[in-house]
């Protein structure tokens, strides 16, 4: 599903945040990024999502080579996937609902379906008591999962999480990991970069740690 | 098909929820481009109304043909024959003591005509062309003017002539005001979707992120500007309502003094329709130059 071959960024103005990484990830795999930050571990998932483009070095998602991907070829690569952003990028100015519509009035979803759609995804992340809420009212633990509903509500093949727990206390955590692992276990390909130990014990999987730009695999 | 309809009726609503929650905003574009439209099509209407006054005064020139004081008898046939000819509407012969009691009646002149001994005005004819033509009614004017017996004569249109002249030059006034305040217009849109575009950066952002495509993106802004020029249109029209509703009066009231019932018109419904369709094309011309380059602002400050 996703190959790097050599993929080296360099940032305009020198900083390398990537060097020579090579690895393949497979579909339905579920797997960790680890590594201090500023290690490269949102560098790696921008350039998945094409919101980077690799210096060198070749890289493929879904088939595609993300090198010569068109700038009219990317939203459509992006509505296979689902972005979880540690900052969660939700829009103050509309409910949670319209939050979690907007991937679906992107794609030209009839407003009945979207609906019908957003709020089966808000019931999954448990927040279907608050659909008429802003999400600026919300905790941050249900802000994050709020940012869950709306990267799946497309029914990606691909969910990209950044340090999806990183400001979330235990419990809130061990919620949302759970939630991924329903995800893995209905076949998605999940990748997500955590420097949270507890939530990678509790559900297995691949680890691929990132120190200084260069990637090595983690054996459980 | 339908996916492109619902995408066009989507941006269309939020275009729409967007200016109604920023009622203030809205109105005040809407105002500035309304007073700009305004003074075009209102010099344009004023011409229009300067055009029909002119029209209503006697529309069919006349030609008057002055004869000779020493005209013989022969030549007066024979002007009189020329005159029954297929060219010439109708001809009127005014023996110069008709001319001089015309002349008495008006009341400034009568001092000045009472103490004539003798009539020192021509024998006439007043000619009505069958020719409608500036050309031709001066070539008409001129061959007439060569017949032995007659002195001169004078195309009566001249005046009309020269207004119409003068209207030409309000004419093409009225053009190039309207291609000033076209740019104006565009400014005055691109400006306000800009400003609209840097609001909603986040959403611009987000939805980037999560595949938005550049046309959906840009797609709800235009729409903005062109609703945006409507309104500046219909404001537009406002404005001149309320001049057309201020000017009435005395303009009925300089009417009555010339005995006329002139009166102002008001603009057609295809006229109407040709501003607002403009101001709306103006109001879109303005998103679609300014959202290209807002939009890689953004871009930029990410």
């Amino acid at each position: 599903m996703i190959e790097f071959s050599q993929v080296t960024k360099r940032y305009p103005g020198g900083h390398e945040a990537l060097t020579g990484v090579s690895l393949t990830i497979e579909k339905g795999e579920l797997v960790f990024l680890t590594g201090h930050s500023g290690a490269g571990k949102s560098t790696l998932l921008k350039l998945i999502a094409a919101i980077e483009r690799p210096t060198s070095g070749v890289l493929s998602v879904s088939g595609q080579n993300i090198n010569r991907l068109s700038h009219r070829a990317v939203p459509y690569l992006r509505r296979n996937i689902g972005l979880v952003f540690q900052d969660h990028k939700l829009l103050f100015d509309r409910n949670v609902i319209e939050n979690v519509v907007l991937p679906l009035d992107i794609a030209g979803l009839n407003r009945r379906e979207s609906l019908k759609r957003a709020r089966a995804a808000i019931d999954k992340v448990g927040l279907l008591n608050r659909e008429k809420a802003n999400p600026i009212s919300l905790s941050g633990g249900e802000q994050q999962r709020l940012c869950i509903a709306r990267a799946l509500v497309n029914r990606p093949a691909l969910l990209l999480a950044d340090e999806p727990t990183g400001n979330l206390d235990a419990g809130y955590a061990a919620d949302i990991m759970a939630m991924f692992r329903d995800f893995h276990q209905v076949g998605t390909t999940l990748l997500i970069a955590t420097h949270d130990d507890r939530a990678i014990a509790a559900l297995g999987g691949r680890i691929l740690h990132l120190d200084h730009g260069k990637v090595s695999e983690v054996s459980a | 098909m339908i996916g492109w309809l619902r995408h066009q009726k989507h941006a269309l609503t939020s275009s729409l929820r967007r200016l109604i929650i920023q009622p203030v905003a809205t109105l005040l574009t809407a105002l500035a481009m309304g007073v700009a439209i305004s003074l075009p099509s209102g010099l344009y209407l004023m011409l229009g109304n300067l055009d029909r006054l002119a029209g209503n005064l006697p529309a069919q020139p006349e030609i008057s043909v002055f004869l000779d004081a020493e005209v013989t008898a022969v030549q007066e046939q024979a002007i009189a024959a020329r005159l029954k000819q297929n060219d010439i509407a109708n001809a009127r012969f005014a023996p110069k003591e008709e001319a001089l009691a015309a002349l008495s009646m008006e009341q400034d002149l009568a001092g000045i005509t009472a103490g004539l001994t003798e009539n020192p005005l021509p024998d006439a004819w007043i000619v009505r062309p069958q020719a409608a033509s500036r050309e031709d009614l001066a070539e008409l004017s001129a061959e007439l003017a060569k017949l032995p017996g007659v002195a001169e004569t004078h195309l009566d249109s001249q005046w009309a002539e020269r207004l119409q002249a003068a209207l030409t030059i309000g004419r093409t006034s009225v053009w190039l005001l309207a291609g000033l305040f076209a740019i104006a217009l565009v400014a005055i849109s691109g400006n306000a979707i800009r400003a609209q575009v840097l609001g909603r950066r986040d959403e611009i952002l987000v939805s980037r992120l999560i595949g938005a495509t550049d046309r959906h993106i840009r797609r709800p802004f235009l729409y903005l500007g062109a609703v945006q020029g409507l309104l500046g249109g219909l404001a537009a029209g406002g404005v001149l309502a309320l001049a057309g509703w201020m000017l009435h009066p005395p303009v009925a009231h300089l009417a009555s003094l010339y005995g006329s019932a002139f009166n102002l018109q008001p603009p057609t419904a295809y006229e109407i329709a040709s501003v607002l369709g403009l101001t709306t094309l103006f109001g879109w011309l303005g998103a679609w130059i300014s959202v290209a380059r807002a939009l890689h602002q953004v871009e930029a400050s990410r």
